[in-house]
């Protein structure tokens, strides 16, 4: 059990798809958050779409996808 | 093995990093800009700080020799095993410790669960870095032993006055600010590497098309997700389990020199910026430290010790000046990481054992003083341990693996800690102590228990479970908290919707 002997029937394709599901619950998460948690801290007239996180967020979770996806 | 360019590159970015970090003396007049930068700087000077304190130049050879062994697998460890934990950190626990006002993350531990929990977390950070930083002095010793031909005292004292100076006077703003010049010459050293290595090996195509043919165990080389049952310690399971759940976590979120910087920011959207912005960066890690260790396969295929890949390629494919740069990257490696660990263990020593056990309620001068002399003692204890690396050469992998044993626990205390109102004092307690004694325990008996060359991710998974687990069954045996003394330590819906609650 301790080496996660259950494991070994999974095949690598599908272990490679549980991580592009968490990438994509992870992605989620960070989309539900609310608009006024994400620019907590900049004033209201500086508040632009290139200070969003949310899409720093998908872009580093798209970037990490796409090297998952590569190899 | 350098030329006259090189030795000047090297000597310019060693004074050029002294006079930068002195120039920051300025700003440090109070222990809030000692240990947080007055809560002042930005966030792309903190991600870079982040990315570049967790990459040192043992790292550097290390992964490449793990590259060169194992193939591009060993890359998880700074795309899925740290990207992921840094968005949760910065959604979730960083705003919560910055808002806080926090200093150190057992400084959190003791507000959410007791004084002991506070100082065995803090106690438990004081004493690795301490040690990590003979080994850090060492290492850099030996570098400049090598390549300069300087004798090793006169090395260690090098590093040790170049780094101790500007943290000594600048603070972590110093610490920050060098970190910024050290990571960008650190990209350009190791991109530099990259490309006449690529250039070498006929392309990126062609070197994959050659590691094919080289052999059997060549065939997963570039296969980011090995089997559950491979020999290699790096099985999907361990990856997903051992590396993305617990150990990237307890990183991110629970290491102190981590942790402290993102606490340094002028706001909280810059707290979370820093976060995200330094896991762009570090994808681009793997580049820098993983592909001249592939590349190596191709150039110098009979290598006896993986380890000696990346050295290897700087020696036969760098023409003079990029030597000299890629010597400063490696040192500004070292660097980075000795002055994180000065910083952040003075930080750790002034604000958990000092304040609270030694001399409470003195002036702020006072404490800024105490956090000064504590670096120049670090400094010393460093200075004085460091030939303990040459004696046991072990001793680098021994105190890394032992931290990572130390996490495991530490993560499912914040977890639970952070998440379930229900946790008391006496289950953090108790799964931080009984956590750590069981990951020592399996790491004592591995070889009856698990089947994999070094299980260090399982190791760090089942003493997170374990730990889970105790935490979970003493809370609901003990007395709980009341709302009251829970107030602004405990994750609520609330406090996301309405941000000002807080």
């Amino acid at each position: 059990m301790l080496n996660f002997d259950w494991a070994s029937d999974i095949p690598q394709e599908t272990a490679k798809m549980i991580f592009f599901g968490l990438y994509l619950v992870i992605g989620a998460f960070v989309m539900l958050l609310p608009n006024e948690y994400i620019y907590e801290g900049v004033p209201k007239e500086e508040r632009f779409w290139y200070n969003n996180l949310k899409i720093w967020s998908a872009v580093v979770l798209g970037i990490l996808a796409t090297v998952y996806y590569l190899f | 093995m350098l030329a006259g360019i090189d030795y000047f590159i090297v000597i310019a970015y060693i004074v050029g990093m002294l006079l930068l970090g002195l120039y920051f003396k300025k700003f440090v007049n109070s222990s809030e800009d000692y240990f947080l930068g007055g809560k002042s700087l930005p966030f792309w000077a903190i991600g870079m700080s982040i990315v570049v304190s967790d990459i040192g130049a043992l790292d550097f050879v290390g992964v490449s020799g793990q590259a060169y062994r194992y193939g591009v697998s060993v890359g998880n460890f700074d795309w899925v095993g740290s990207v992921p934990a840094m968005l949760l950190a910065a959604f979730i626990f960083i705003p919560y410790f910055w808002k806080g006002g926090m200093y150190t993350i057992p400084e959190y531990l003791g507000r959410r669960y007791n004084k002991s929990v506070r100082t065995i977390a803090s106690a438990t950070w004081i004493l690795f870095f301490a040690l990590d930083l003979g080994v850090l002095f060492w290492a850099s010793a030996v570098l400049l032993n090598v390549l300069m031909g300087w004798p090793i005292w006169i090395s260690i004292l090098s590093t040790a006055g170049v780094v101790g100076l500007y943290t000594y006077f600048g603070g972590i703003t110093a610490v920050i600010m060098t970190d910024v010049v050290q990571m960008i010459i650190m990209f350009i050293g190791g991109f530099a590497l990259v490309f006449l290595g690529l250039h070498a090996v006929g392309g990126w195509d062609n070197m994959v098309e050659k590691i094919a043919t080289m052999g059997p165990e060549y065939q997963s080389h570039f296969d980011i997700i090995q089997p559950s049952d491979t020999s290699s310690p790096f099985p999907w399971t361990g990856i997903l389990f051992g590396l993305t759940f617990v150990m990237a976590n307890a990183y991110m979120i629970g290491n102190q020199s981590i942790v402290q910087r993102c606490l340094t920011a002028k706001n909280e959207w810059h707290a979370k910026a820093s976060m995200i912005f330094g896991s762009a960066l570090k994808m681009f890690i793997p580049i820098l430290v993983l592909f001249p260790g592939l590349m190596a396969v191709v150039v110098h295929p009979d290598l006896a010790d993986g380890d000696q890949a990346l050295p290897m390629m700087i020696k036969s494919i760098l023409p003079p000046g990029l030597v000299g740069l890629m010597f400063a990257a490696f040192f500004a490696g070292l660097m980075s990481s000795v002055d994180s660990l000065l910083n952040s263990t003075a930080t750790l020593f002034t604000k958990d054992i000092y304040e609270p056990f030694i001399k409470k309620g003195a002036s702020d001068k006072h404490y800024l003083k105490v956090g000064q002399i504590t670096t120049l003692a670090l400094l010393v204890f460093g200075v004085a341990t460091s030939p303990i690396s040459s004696d046991f050469p072990g001793i680098y992998v021994a105190i890394q693996t032992f931290m990572s044993y130390f996490q495991g626990p530490l993560f499912a205390i914040l977890l639970l800690g952070i998440f379930w109102k229900r946790t008391t004092q006496w289950g953090g307690l108790s799964a931080l102590v009984i956590g750590i004694a069981f990951a020592v325990f399996l790491n004592v008996f591995k070889e009856q228990f698990f089947h994999i060359e070094d299980p260090f991710l399982y190791i760090s998974w089942w003493s997170f479970l374990v730990a889970f687990i105790i935490n979970i069954t003493v809370s609901l045996l003990t007395k709980k908290h009341s709302e009251e003394r829970l107030k602004g330590l405990v994750f609520s819906s609330k406090i996301v919707m309405k941000t000002k609650t807080v």
